[in-house]
């Protein structure tokens, strides 16, 4: 890792982090048909990670500049309602299995791209701060985009699509991740003034996300309680790997 | 030197800030559904904001620590609202409100209340140190202490419950705050230790409340991207708020 020029680990953990979707494909190939609940674990369980990145990224940085991370943690969340309202997807639900139209599927992948992207700044700001901090972030993503990818995987099989087509899918809406996470380490090491801002971009972004896309679905999925205790063991976890030290 | 009289004094004056949390909701009587919801989006906001506070404070004294309290806060609720459960639902009354209304009143009011003993011990720790900033101590929690009255007026207020019963409530539930203040003083020793399990115990307490209690009522009634909008922003602006203040 020392030895791996920054940008180059850059390169390879935010590559891992959407390589890592592929295996949402796993628990279909073991269980056959994932049940409900299950998939209302799995959101709860990309929440509660993502939630955790957001918190941890967001106290390792806050004393970098609070109030431009603050603006731009209001500018993030703006940025996501313009791109979802802008492209007509704000009300779309990720979990609907029985819709098979064909505005559902195109509207489906591009709400998970959108997803991705924000992951990307994410991975990016984190690895200014430190890169073995970034790692375990990359690392907190990546598990997140498993859960995330097997929601799709259920989607996109009720679609009638074949299961390799759907392993290459899950990958590609997650390669803008790697795009945004090197262009987002790249710019801001030239231009170390932005760093607050690209903190403050990925928390409210990542927050957002989660309160938009993930949790709304997961209560009717699975009941309140084992969202909450699942979400939170995962929240929990990634602040006993981090604690917040970059 | 400033003895316990003081310091139940000073906690308090900032428990009795929390019943200012109730004015902003001067106009808010009786409202739809959508503004319950909105209302629930914003104490979630506030409650993860103060949260998160709460565990970067915690973490501070020991990370096992504070998830461990953590863990110990998200048991009691669960047992609480087994408590609850118990009772035929049109059994429990909260002011005006029965049932599932009342039970997450009630249920708000515990979870803030609980979470105030561990803030208690911490008001108590920090005046341990010394009483030189005991003015300017007392000035930043009671400052704090105005959003969780906010957190339990947006909860109580647009299901019906009256404005000094509101701020009634908020102040009831800083009511821990100088009785633990005051042991916590005396004994900062012996209390010290149990800071970061106090700390994480509110914290569990509150995200889990917000993620079973609040959040789900909020979805059910109100637009998702409105909700989302609504307890990022609170969010943002509660973490701020905790820096500067």
């Amino acid at each position: 890792m020392s030895q791996l020029d920054p940008v180059l680990t850059v390169l390879v953990y935010s590559s891992l982090s959407a390589a890592a979707a592929s295996l949402g494909v796993l628990p279909h190939v073991v269980m056959g048909r994932v049940a409900l609940p299950v998939l209302g674990w799995g959101n709860a369980l990309a929440s509660g990670l993502m939630l955790g990145v957001a918190y941890t990224l967001l106290y390792a940085g806050l004393d970098q500049a609070t109030l431009q991370g603050a603006l731009a943690a209001l500018a993030g969340v703006a940025f996501v309602r313009l791109a979802h309202f802008g492209t007509g997807t704000h009300d779309v639900d990720l979990n609907r299995l029985e819709d098979t139209g064909p505005a559902y599927g195109y509207q489906v992948l591009l709400v998970n791209t959108l997803h991705a992207a924000y992951e990307g700044v994410a991975i990016g700001a984190a690895m200014l701060l430190s890169l073995p901090f970034g790692i375990s972030m990359a690392v907190a993503l990546a598990i997140h985009n498993i859960p995330e990818a097997m929601v799709l995987t259920a989607i996109l099989r009720g679609r009638g699509v074949r299961m390799d087509h759907i392993l290459a899918l899950s990958v590609a809406i997650n390669l803008n991740q790697v795009l945004l996470a090197v262009v987002t380490f790249a710019v801001v090491a030239a231009l170390p003034a932005l760093l607050p801002w690209a903190i403050g971009f990925a928390v409210g972004a990542l927050i957002y996300l989660v309160l938009v896309e993930l949790l709304p679905e997961s209560y009717r999925q699975a009941g309140p309680t084992s969202i909450a205790l699942v979400t939170l063991v995962a929240m929990g976890i990634v602040v006993a790997l981090n604690g917040g030290t970059p | 030197m400033i003895g316990w009289v003081a310091v139940f004094s000073y906690a308090m004056v900032t428990a009795l800030a929390t019943g200012l949390g109730a004015l902003p909701f001067v106009f808010a009587e009786r409202v739809s559904d959508r503004f319950v919801a909105y209302a629930n989006a914003i104490a979630a906001g506030l409650m993860l904001g103060a949260s998160f506070g709460l565990v970067s404070e915690g973490t501070v004294h020991g990370r096992m620590e504070t998830l461990g309290g953590a863990f110990v806060g998200v048991v009691f609720i669960l047992l609480t609202q087994r408590l609850l459960d118990r009772y035929d639902e049109e059994a429990i009354v909260f002011g005006a409100a029965r049932g599932e209304g009342a039970r997450r009143m009630f249920l708000m009011v515990v979870v803030m209340t609980v979470h105030s003993f561990s803030e208690g011990v911490a008001v108590g720790v920090s005046f341990g140190g010394g009483m030189t900033l005991a003015t300017a101590i007392t000035a930043a929690i009671a400052v704090h202490n105005i959003p969780e009255g906010v957190a339990i007026t947006a909860v109580l207020r647009p299901r019906g419950v009256s404005l000094p019963k509101c701020a009634w409530w908020s102040v009831v539930s800083s009511l821990p705050q100088p009785l633990m203040a005051v042991p916590a003083f005396l004994f900062v020793e012996a209390f010290r230790p149990a800071l970061p399990w106090g700390l994480g115990f509110a914290a569990g307490a509150m995200i889990f409340m917000v993620l079973v209690e609040l959040l789900p009522e909020a979805f059910e009634e109100g637009r998702r991207a409105q909700v989302a909008t609504l307890t990022t922003t609170t969010i943002v602006g509660m973490v701020l708020f905790q820096r500067y203040l």
